[in-house]
């Protein structure tokens, strides 16, 4: 018997509870019930025996939390609690049920919320996978974070070729711990290819009829259930709902459809169990019908592509300069402030791309896809031309993405669309091949049959593959708008794929060129076009997106129209700048006066002058009100930001006259290894940037080797670290050790090149001296002092 | 169940200046949006349960045993208002760094609040009993590390999503672990303050001559 003889019987009855069974076992669950498999293999095999004998046909090992976070501190190791386990999972059933290999989740916050890595917890899936070997498939179970179950089906599936059940927890606001939907959940699930999933744990069968009628609505997949016995009574640790009641309120369950494996979570019992085989034997199995079109999601926010959904195209640094001196100078805060501003402004989709020469486009990647997880909720599509690029990005990628692109060339179809299937992404397919782009619209409708048809036979279904039929430049063809349109229409009715295009390239070499995307943009949304990549920032293109779903009846009594322009803010109105001072406006933190009055001043005055003579003294008046106890720290921080506005003016302006853009220069900031509080590091970064420095910002819970190697790519001496708790000071003691002792760090004498300054709540100076720093900064403004010291203000 | 409804201003203000600042209208209205903001992200959770005070595991150090003497047992808690806070905080931080630094006093004092209710929902259901103040993982000379323990025995990284790191921070990072003494008898009133805290050679508010609460 193995899973797939299973799947062929209308319901699969899984198992109850083990912690409730061995607490009335008497047996006290101490810290790790998993070594009991060792100290007390009997009594677990009889909890095992207890719910095959009404009935279980998968029993679930004993190995819920035997990880190696969990137990370092045991005395026992992994490969051991898990092989023992199995073991008496499968002494105890013999040939009457299968045997699952239990896990958990590993018992620390993956990153952006916890500070494990992806790969860490890939390696600890891989440790319990491997030393299941023994099991007959591989079961995860009560589930939060997303990003950690993909971490471990990733594990499964390319240690093992054992199915992969995932069930994850939820609450009543039908979302994990992690934020994570429902939907969310099934989609991303499914297009790692497990072969069942649903819900565990937390709630009771009653409470979890919508969160499982969520799951009907998004997966054809066998659904899996194992609520609790109800509700824990906080005192005595008992459950609510009894066994008839518990079988009756999952009978109703299933009657959803598509729900197919049933059990028991916290709380429940062999007699459960018999209740529940009771209710479902007369039963039949049937499919939900799934009214969803092809939807992309993050961990947190699907997108449903059943109508025009807009693809921000700004994360790419194709002609923009400032974008790649962000690039180059590691400054992914500015790569996060261009992708906050495009959600702001509607964007429901972003395209990311790092590609450039100068830098490690794969590493970049990662860190860029990374950090846009921790701030922004939208999906992402993944850009780049180099499949070893897209899938580093797929790995970690939190949700179902877009990979942009795969063409008609055999190359592409062969390295590209596998990479989409083992992921189970959606893809842009454009229509180009070994030939070029064709002229014709029929010559770029086969190229789009073709990516297809070899998509699907590599398992991808059709609608996940969004066709671009390509846009050209209609001053040099004028000739090609109406093919692409052409193209697009017949992919769209033919193939019925959705579509995209990249839409501004449209209008080069043209006057006027807003006016001509404008239009394009409409003509192309009457065409049928589902997915326009633009700038959202662009108010006329997302206003043509806008109306369009009005007039073509998307958007039900013009509502999302009608909230957006009534309540779009005024735009401020320009004041008169002739009153105040620019000293003033940065004092009294007016942004807006404040560039105004850098533009007008750099009519008639050189830049430097006016950093040293009026930014500067302006900014270091606030800082001693604010030592002074005159102002709050936001206050202080209002003003550096509209400092910065001046500094950005002063850039523009010095990069039009082709100058090099003012730099005092160049500091790293990071916090340092293991650390994850960042605020305080911030506030430096905030008041260092306005001070005319160049900062390179790593982050937080930054390795030593990436300060060190930054030093030294970047020819940087002058180097911040903070930490805030005392864990955290032997990591900051370590990054000063390690670049003390790089040859490339010292000067021909020996002496280190590096000067570090630190600060953090619970550091003191002399600590900071005892840890070989240079210099002790209490706060932000102390930090300023420093820098000022070390490159002279 | 704990609800927030509102954010002690007056004990946010103290991270980001202290009660000698004078407040205008814009920091007014950023404390106003800020407070909304948190409100409605925070998610309170926690949990707590009683010990006896034999488990020598717990007991490390002098300022547990001198914080916990007279007391037979002990109730352990901890509380979290959630992960959409600390990213509600991460994407201020791009975007706008004084809106951040409020939102972090003002999710900072949140919990603290909510661990304020908690203290009275334990003391209410143990009507005859003395309590302690909360005593943390990381005061006077009680381990830090101590917070993964605590987080063990209350099972709260699966049923409130509340883990620690390898450095023992808490994740979500607005969280807190702590310990109450429980007594029979009325306990000798020994006060928080400055002398057990560890922050006390580098603390601004005592330099500026205020106090938190602590």
């Amino acid at each position: 018997m193995n899973f797939s003889d299973l799947l062929k019987n209308d319901y699969i009855i899984l198992d109850g509870a083990m912690g409730t069974m061995i607490q009335k076992s008497g047996l006290k669950l101490g810290e790790i019930p998993e070594t009991l498999n060792l100290t007390h293999p009997e009594m677990i095999k009889d909890i095992h025996r207890g719910y095959v004998d009404v009935g279980t046909q998968i029993v679930c090992a004993n190995t819920f939390g035997a990880n190696g976070y969990k137990l370092k501190d045991s005395g026992y190791t992994v490969e051991e609690i898990i092989k023992a386990g199995i073991k008496n999972a499968k002494d105890a059933v013999g040939d009457k049920a299968l045997v699952a290999l239990d896990i958990g989740p590993i018992g620390q916050l993956l990153e952006p919320a916890g500070s494990m890595s992806f790969d860490t917890a890939y390696d600890y899936f891989k440790e319990e996978i491997l030393a299941g070997a023994d099991a007959d498939v591989i079961f995860f179970e009560t589930m939060t974070d997303l990003l950690e179950v993909k971490a471990g089906v990733l594990a499964a599936r390319e240690n093992s070729n054992k199915p992969i059940l995932v069930s994850m927890t939820f609450e009543e606001n039908m979302r994990t711990f992690a934020g994570v939907s429902v939907a969310s959940a099934a989609l991303t699930l499914e297009g790692l290819g497990v072969n069942a999933l649903g819900v565990n744990c937390s709630l009771g069968p009653d409470e979890l009829a919508p969160i499982v009628k969520e799951f009907t609505k998004w997966t054809n997949l066998p659904i899996i259930v194992k609520p609790n016995a109800g509700l824990p009574d906080p005192n005595s640790n008992t459950y609510n709902v009894k066994p008839k009641d518990f079988s009756e309120s999952l009978s109703k369950i299933i009657d959803f459809g598509t729900v197919k494996l049933v059990g028991g979570c916290c709380g429940t019992t062999p007699e459960y169990i018999k209740a529940l085989k009771e209710v479902v034997e007369n039963k039949k199995y049937t499919i939900a019908e799934i009214k969803k079109d092809t939807s992309v999601c993050s961990g947190t926010t699907v997108v449903e592509i059943n109508q025009p959904r807009v693809i921000g195209e700004r994360i790419n640094p194709t002609g923009k300069k400032l974008f790649k001196e962000a690039l180059i100078n590691n400054d992914i805060d500015y790569i996060l402030s261009q992708a906050i501003s495009q959600v702001n402004a509607g964007a429901d989709i972003l395209d990311v791309n790092v590609g450039l020469p100068e830098i490690d486009e794969k590493e970049m990647m990662v860190r860029v896809i990374k950090a846009l997880q921790s701030v922004v909720d939208v999906p992402l599509q993944i850009d780049s031309t180099k499949p070893d690029v897209l899938e580093a990005a797929l790995r970690i990628y939190n949700g179902k993405p877009i990979v942009n692109s795969v063409n008609g060339e055999e190359k592409s179809l062969n390295t590209v669309l596998p990479l989409v299937k083992k992921y189970g992404a959606s893809v842009i397919g454009l229509v180009l091949d070994e030939d070029g782009i064709p002229k014709t619209a029929e010559g770029r409708f086969n190229i789009a049959k073709k990516i297809v048809d070899r998509a699907k036979a590599v398992g991808i279904p059709a609608k996940d593959v969004y066709i671009d039929c390509l846009t050209l430049t209609v001053s040099a063809q004028q000739e090609g708008c109406i093919e692409t349109l052409k193209a697009l229409h017949k992919v769209k009715t033919e193939l019925g794929c959705k579509t995209c295009l990249g839409v501004s390239n449209i209008s080069f070499g043209l006057p006027n060129r807003p006016l001509i995307n404008h239009i394009f943009l409409t003509m192309a949304l009457e065409e049928g076009l589902d997915l326009p990549i633009i700038n959202p920032n662009d108010g006329d293109m997302m206003g043509a997106v806008r109306a369009y779903k009005v007039l073509s009846n998307i958007d039900k009594n013009s509502k999302d129209f009608i909230s957006f322009y009534n309540e779009a803010k005024p735009e401020t109105p320009k004041i008169s700048c002739s009153h105040i001072t620019l000293s003033d406006a940065i004092i009294n933190g007016l942004k807006n006066e404040a560039a105004t009055l850098t533009q007008k001043a750099l009519e008639n005055k050189d830049a430097m002058e006016i950093v040293n003579g009026e930014l500067i003294p302006a900014l270091d008046r606030v800082g001693a009100d604010f030592e002074q106890n005159k102002i709050f720290l936001p206050q202080l921080i209002q003003s550096a930001n509209v400092a910065q506005v001046c500094f950005e003016e002063i850039k523009k302006h010095l990069t039009k006259t082709n100058n090099t853009p003012v730099s005092k220069g160049k500091i790293i900031l990071a916090t340092v290894k293991g650390d994850i509080h960042d605020i305080g590091k911030n506030i430096v970064k905030v008041l260092l940037d306005n001070y005319g420095y160049t900062v390179v910002d790593l982050g937080r819970d930054v390795a030593p080797e990436l300060i060190v190697e930054t030093a030294i790519k970047q020819d940087i001496k002058l180097i911040g670290l903070s930490a805030l708790m005392t864990t955290t000071l032997k990591s900051m003691e370590d990054t000063i050790a390690l670049a003390r002792k790089t040859p490339e760090l010292q000067n021909p004498d020996g002496s280190s090149k590096c000067i570090f300054f630190v600060g953090g709540a619970v550091l003191t100076k002399d600590y900071a001296m005892k840890i070989g720093a240079d210099y002790y900064c209490k706060d932000a403004k102390e930090s300023v002092d420093t820098a000022k010291k070390v490159f002279g203000a | 169940m704990i609800k927030l409804k509102e954010i002690n201003r007056a004990e946010a203000l103290r991270y980001i200046g202290g009660s000698k600042v004078e407040m205008n209208e814009n920091m007014d209205a950023l404390l106003t949006s800020c407070e909304k903001e948190i409100l409605e992200v925070a998610a309170v959770k926690y949990l707590y349960k009683k010990i006896p005070l034999n488990d020598s595991k717990l007991l490390i150090g002098n300022s547990i045993k001198e914080h916990l003497k007279g007391c037979g047992e002990a109730i352990l808690i901890c509380a979290t208002i959630g992960n959409a806070v600390d990213k509600l905080i991460r994407t201020a931080s791009v975007t706008d760094m004084s809106k951040a630094v409020v939102l972090d006093a003002m999710a900072s004092t949140a919990v603290e609040q909510a661990c304020g209710m908690l203290d009275e929902i334990i003391s209410q259901e143990n009507p005859d009993k003395f309590l302690t103040w909360r005593f943390s993982p990381g005061y006077g000379d009680y381990p830090i590390e101590l917070q993964s323990k605590f987080l063990q025995i209350l099972d709260a990284p699966r049923k409130i999503g509340l883990c620690t790191n390898e450095n023992s921070i808490l994740t979500p990072t607005k969280s807190v672990t702590a310990i109450m003494g429980l007594s029979d008898s009325p306990i000798e009133k020994r006060r928080k303050g400055c002398a057990s805290c560890n922050l006390k050679k580098t603390c601004k508010f005592r330099k500026s001559g205020e106090r938190c609460e602590f």
